[in-house]
């Protein structure tokens, strides 16, 4: 027996983009099943180190009570408010997490852990929300529209991910795309005085962006990371220097006509529940719409087929007539014109119009959450609702003027991303060929 | 249909990789088509179906001229290709991978229309009596059933003219006996077959007429039954060519490797090797014979040190080496030639002079604190270069510019020149042309007959029963069966590379 670890053999070591096309005898599918049961193990352990934690912060909370509210008819109307002591509630935590550790260690690989981590995060946030509080009365329509709201560019940003990465184009460049987008919503609705302009000419200017970003890595077969790098960037020094030169001294351009919430008819009427869900921007709706549009895109069509052939061997689209080129400049510009229209909704839907890095790095968190939803358009919005949620908290937090550094909440996103990228607590398995060009012959 | 192609003219820079290629088959024929690598067998292909255009020359149809521009003409017009490579998507199943690209669709979005793409698969399989599973994960399926698919892929696109390209390079014998099996049913049933490979008992044994490229050029055409191995290898070598490696009977003495209970993880943390045991005694050759993918690579990379050895003993004329590093092994007397030289074997974009020294650099003959002696590395290669026949303009020469079978002369010589106690050869001569082969099995021999002991470890059958004084088999990690010269036959060889023990 030896312990030494050698480099060649850590070298080795698989990345989550390894094709496993070339592991086909039994003795990968045996290996897979024990690196299952390994993480499995990782994640049983997480689980009770969650409830033991969850646990101190229940011991820690008694006496404290959560204050919470809701306007019952609209924003700002009659409200509701009630209270629950905070210790309850982090007994239920505890409960959530350490049924969680007891089933994933019964049920091993077979236990549902994404769903699950899925379903406990809102009310974590929640838990933590109060306990943080201390006392002081939150409102909860405003922190569940928020987090709506919040959604909306992570989710439509992380559709513009899958749909590029599916057909193999690995694309990081979804903050650039949204600083663009929002820049040029901006400027488009300001001009014009027409609203619906500010969208249509995010989206066609992220697909631009888009394009020209498949072309380098397509045509001239340049590196995605770097590329994507370059726009990002680029992007934001580009959108910083127009702000400066142009929209802050011409501000006429920088003025344009929001968004504004729509009421859906009877159902935004209904006592609690309308103002949440029912009175949001349009632009929620659309992306809820577009999510769904895209999962049944993706899985259930021929296009959805090519594409997912395309992105994990793009050879054996190719050879059976398939234009991979072409199919993936199409997918960058489907990719483009969704960034872009997310990016646009960033500027349009606020008052200030656009702003010095206004997108933030959503654009980032967007990735997380197609890395987290495992390619998938329904999983990476959830994972873009609970990424939304930990936003709006951080923001109702330091609007009710409790000192909590914010960086703790949003670095969220990040450090749950880097924990499922290095399969520490299950693999998950990218498109086989984003971020390698293809060689037609 | 009957497919001619007349005078097919390919030019690459630097090579012309197909020179005035004329070939024809019927319908209902095999083609046997046969030559080394290099010989412009894949770049006919590639113009075949529709990758490359040639620079001049027709392809006829029946009679009729056709222009492939892309893949998708080549394909509408009957041509169907079974790549070497499976293009196959791992985590489709069986029916997405055999309809993709012509899935039948249903509705205004284009729907997948599942159903019909299901039956239509399983009428075909029925049909032509290759089983499959239409649900099954391609991921999951063994290599034969996975070439199965790659089949009923070009018959669903009711290809007249099949194109399969060495098909057999990932079967087991039994396997490819199967696949014989179906070449001559489609062949009765009206479909005319191609069938590319360098192995020249297979073209005997499945071809209606054969065609030799040498070179880029057609060196002749025959018919099996007038055909012999010894006169086809000297029409695709172009000289005569000793099929058999010549050696004298091994003089076995003390054993010089000894391995016991090794066990060693793949990348994935699974077992691929599952205990072995074993030892090569000095004056012998242990040829590990098996279907790629079994445990080899992972055998080869732990006793040289590449690899983590998870439990088990190796241990070299009593020093225990399952825990050195690979110079440490390298220096206790063991020569590597490893598997895949490009990655494991050399430095592309450094000189021969410095692949050369590439694990003895550190030797007090070659450099002295810190610094380089070039002299000493120069006259060292020059010599080396000199014995082992590299053709190369200069010892400063980049060693990417040499041919395959040079490179890896290259590495035989760097390994042979250190004291040799144990050599382990992992393919040694994949990708060589015959020229090479002889060659580099000739050295192997000689190190054998001066007392070192040898394990090869190969997927061609061929080298392995040339070469072994003793086969082992492994299959799925573990090593199934070692077998004497006189006991190893194909047959026996080819039912434990599918892991049948009896």
């Amino acid at each position: 027996m030896t312990n030494k670890k050698k480099p060649v053999a850590a070298a080795r070591a698989k990345t989550i983009t390894t094709a496993p096309a070339k592991r086909s005898t039994p003795v990968g599918d045996g290996a897979d099943a024990q690196q299952q049961l390994v993480a499995s193990r990782v994640r049983a352990g997480l689980f009770a180190l969650f409830t033991l934690l969850s646990l101190a912060i229940t011991n820690g909370s008694a006496g404290v009570e959560g204050k919470f509210a809701f306007w019952v008819d609209k924003i700002g109307g009659t409200d509701v408010s009630f209270s629950v002591p905070v210790v309850l509630l982090w007994v239920a935590v505890t409960a959530g997490f350490g049924a969680m550790a007891a089933l994933q260690f019964v049920r091993g690989a077979s236990f549902r852990w994404r769903l699950a981590i899925g379903l406990i995060s809102p009310f974590l946030v929640f838990a933590l929300l109060a306990r943080l509080l201390d006392g002081t009365t939150a409102n909860l329509t405003v922190f569940f529209t928020s987090t709506l709201l919040y959604t909306v560019p992570v989710g439509i940003g992380a559709l513009a991910g899958i749909v590029s990465e599916r057909s193999g184009i690995l694309n990081i460049s979804v903050e650039g795309k949204l600083l663009f987008g929002a820049m040029i919503g901006s400027i488009a609705s300001s001009i014009t005085g027409i609203a619906i302009a500010g969208p249509i000419a995010g989206a066609i200017f992220g697909a631009l962006v888009s394009l020209f970003f498949a072309w380098l890595g397509i045509r001239y077969k340049v590196d995605q990371i770097i590329a994507g790098t370059v726009i990002n960037i680029g992007a934001l020094g580009v959108t910083t220097f127009a702000y400066l030169r142009i929209l802050q001294p011409y501000s006429e351009f920088n003025r344009p006509i929001g968004i504004t919430p729509i009421q859906i008819p009877f159902l935004s009427d209904i006592p609690v529940l309308g103002p949440i869900l029912f009175s949001l921007s349009p632009f929620f709706y659309i992306a809820v719409g577009l999510v769904l549009f895209f999962t049944y895109m993706i899985y259930r069509t021929r296009w959805g087929l090519r594409l997912r052939a395309a992105g994990e061997q793009p050879n054996a689209a190719g050879t059976v007539g398939i234009d991979v080129v072409k199919l993936r400049y199409r997918a960058m510009l489907i990719a483009g014109l969704l960034a872009g229209f997310a990016g646009s909704y960033i500027s349009l839907s606020g008052t200030g119009g656009f702003g010095i890095n206004t997108s933030a790095g959503q654009g980032f968190i967007a990735l997380a959450a197609v890395i987290f939803g495992a390619w998938n358009p329904v999983y990476a919005f959830g994972a873009a609702l609970i990424f939304g949620m930990t936003s709006a908290a951080t923001t109702l937090l330091s609007g009710l003027g409790v000192t909590i550094p914010p960086q703790i909440l949003l670095s969220m996103p990040y450090i749950v991303t880097i924990i499922v990228v290095a399969g520490l607590i299950g693999r998950v398995r990218a498109p086989a060929s984003a971020g390698r060009p293809y060689d037609q012959g | 249909m009957r497919l001619e192609l007349q005078k097919i003219t390919k030019q690459f820079p630097g090579v012309l990789a197909n020179d005035r290629i004329s070939i024809s088959v019927d319908k209902g024929q095999v083609l046997g088509l046969l030559g080394e690598n290099g010989a412009g067998k894949t770049t006919l292909m590639n113009i075949l179906s529709g990758l490359y255009r040639p620079d001049s020359g027709k392809i006829l149809i029946d009679g009729k001229e056709r222009i492939f521009r892309d893949p998708a003409q080549a394909i509408d017009a009957g041509i169907g290709m079974v790549h070497q490579h499976f293009m196959l998507v791992p985590v489709f199943d069986v029916t997405e991978s055999v309809v993709l690209g012509n899935e039948p669709t249903k509705g205004p979005l284009g729907s997948f229309d599942r159903a019909t793409a299901r039956a239509q698969v399983v009428e075909l399989s029925k049909k032509h009596g290759l089983h499959v599973d239409p649900d099954a994960k391609i991921e999951s399926l063994p290599v034969g059933v996975r070439q199965r698919v790659e089949i009923l892929k070009a018959l669903y696109r009711k290809s007249d003219i099949l194109v399969l390209d060495e098909p057999s390079a990932v079967l087991t014998p039994q396997e490819t006996e199967e696949l014989f099996e179906i070449i001559r049913g489609l062949a009765k049933g009206g479909t005319s077959v191609i069938f590319i490979t360098h192995k020249l008992n297979e073209v005997i044994a499945v071809a209606d007429k054969i065609t030799v490229l040498r070179r880029g050029a057609v060196a002749g055409e025959t018919t099996p039954k007038k055909a012999t191995a010894a006169k086809l290898a000297e029409m695709m070598v172009g000289r005569e060519v000793q099929l058999t490696v010549s050696r004298s009977k091994s003089k076995v003495a003390e054993p010089i490797l000894q391995v016991k209970g090794l066990n060693v993880l793949n990348d994935a943390g699974g077992l691929a090797v599952n205990s072995a045991t074993f030892e090569v005694r000095s004056g012998e050759i242990l040829a590990v014979a098996g279907v790629q993918g079994n445990g080899q690579t992972e055998l080869v990379e732990a006793l040289t040190g590449l690899r983590l050895v998870d439990s088990g003993t190796v241990v070299l004329e009593k020093k225990p080496l399952h825990a050195g590093s690979p110079r440490e092994i390298a220096m206790a007397g063991v020569a590597h030639i490893p598997e895949d030289r490009n990655r494991d074997g050399m430095v592309k974009g450094m000189t021969i002079a410095e692949n050369y020294i590439l694990n003895t650099y550190h030797l007090p003959q070659y450099s002295k604190n810190g610094l380089l002696n070039r002299k000493a590395i120069a006259a060292a290669t020059e010599q080396a270069v000199k014995d082992f026949d590299v053709r190369t303009p200069s010892i400063n020469t980049d060693i990417a510019s040499l041919s395959g079978g040079n490179q890896q002369k290259v590495i035989v010589a760097r390994e042979f020149s250190r004291n040799v106690r144990l050599v382990i050869a992992a393919q040694p001569t994949r990708g060589l042309d015959v020229g090479s082969i002889e060659y580099i099995h000739r050295r192997i021999v000689e190190q054998r007959d001066a007392g070192a002991a040898v394990l090869i470890v190969s997927t061609e059958l061929d080298e392995v029963l040339a070469l072994g004084d003793r086969v082992a088999v492994m299959y799925e990690g573990r090593i199934v069966g070692i077998l004497d010269a006189k006991e190893a036959t194909r047959e026996r060889v080819g039912l434990l590379m599918g892991g049948i023990t009896k």
